[in-house]
């Protein structure tokens, strides 16, 4: 059955794409390991399929200032996977990178950025190559955009190019876990509709039409 | 303290001469303050894209269009008079920069929709903050009209 609307997904297309979500971490969650050369493991992922302002909150808060990694998808199933780096998490790039911690987001000069985008774009692009190599589909990557601000406006960037087709966004993905304590950076896959669609015929868990 | 009514995505609130609207975190979404000056009552929206091209048009705040009619429809049927409401925006920047596709342009699309429904309605817009790249958190107080302009690395605005 073709789904017309997030929240009209069955329990075992949901395990389906948790299993998605828990693959593509676990190999983000690798290559991050090789980057700083230390073990990152990964939490439960998760598939959340949210009202808008439900969504904010769950990520922290509208005004929280976050660091935002973007990489839109096209090809075969378009979508806007997002890499939110949250204070600790900067900090352990920066320091296992660079040899040096920041104490707020001013704090983070044209060296840091470049290697939080670097590092956010080899996570997502990990991330979708498992994805595509699972479902057998070819995927084209933007080159990645970077902001730091307000969290709430940048968790609004995929409902706003999705919001025409559905009150509800959808993201895949969780968070890491180094040295023990949990690292907020929640690596967030947001496909459209037809993309989601897309994906549940070619993991075999949907019929389509 | 003075209530605080918080909008949220795809919401509005009205308030009469006193408390503040507050809507946080304006990306490419604009908020957009209506104000009767006579009677002080205030409407603010969070509105996401710029036309609502749904079906059954269920969520009407999601878009410039629909909003700002249906505030302008239920702010007259609280006593308020057109002729007398004025306009203040805040919104409508570019968070990322990527090239291709319209995902860029959102803002963008949604500030020249917002300029032609009030022109439409025949609403004065009296200032605005719009574009850029930088999110913003909009506050407005019915007992004055005045706007205030929140951002990340840099001072606040008065509008």
């Amino acid at each position: 059955m073709r789904i017309k609307n997030y929240n009209e997904l069955n329990s075992l297309e949901l395990d389906t794409l948790r299993e998605v979500g828990s693959i593509g971490t676990g190999n983000a969650a690798t290559a991050l390991s090789a980057l700083i050369g230390e073990e990152v493991r990964i939490e439960l992922p998760e598939v959340r399929i949210m009202e808008y302002n439900e969504a904010i909150e769950w990520i922290g808060g509208p005004e929280e200032i976050t660091a935002g990694v973007l990489v839109k998808m096209s090809g075969q199933i378009d979508g806007i996977m997002l890499s939110v780096q949250q204070l600790d998490f900067v900090n352990l790039i920066l320091n296992s990178m660079l040899g040096k911690t920041v104490e707020d987001y001013m704090g983070l000069h044209e060296m840091e950025c470049s290697a939080l985008i670097e590092v956010g774009n080899i996570m997502i692009s990990t991330f979708i190559n498992a994805l595509s190599g699972l479902a057998d589909i070819k995927v084209d990557l933007t080159v990645p955009a970077f902001t730091v601000d307000m969290q709430g406006a940048i968790m609004a960037v995929p409902m706003a190019a999705y919001g025409g087709q559905s009150d509800y966004i959808m993201t895949i993905g969780g968070n890491f876990v180094h040295d023990g304590k949990a690292v907020p950076c929640r690596l967030l896959l947001s496909p459209d509709i037809r993309s989601l669609n897309t994906l549940l015929r070619k993991l075999g868990v949907s019929s389509g039409d | 303290m003075e209530t605080k009514l918080t909008i949220g995505i795809a919401d509005m609130k009205m308030a009469k001469g006193s408390g503040m609207l507050i809507t946080y975190a304006l990306g490419s979404c604009i908020g957009i303050c209506l104000y009767d000056p006579l009677i002080k009552l205030a409407a603010m929206i969070h509105i996401m894209l710029p036309l609502n091209m749904e079906a059954g048009r269920q969520n009407t705040m999601k878009y410039a269009d629909t909003g700002i009619r249906e505030t302008l429809k239920q702010m007259e049927a609280k006593g308020a008079s057109r002729a007398r409401i004025v306009a203040k925006i805040a919104g409508g920047a570019k968070m990322f920069e990527v090239n291709g596709g319209s995902l860029g342009n959102i803002g963008q699309r949604n500030i020249d929709s917002v300029h032609l429904n009030l022109k439409k309605e025949g609403i004065r817009l009296l200032k605005e903050d719009v574009g850029g790249s930088v999110a913003r958190t909009l506050l407005f107080d019915p007992s004055n009209g005045m706007a205030c302009v929140r951002c990340y690395g840099r001072p606040e605005l008065i509008i």
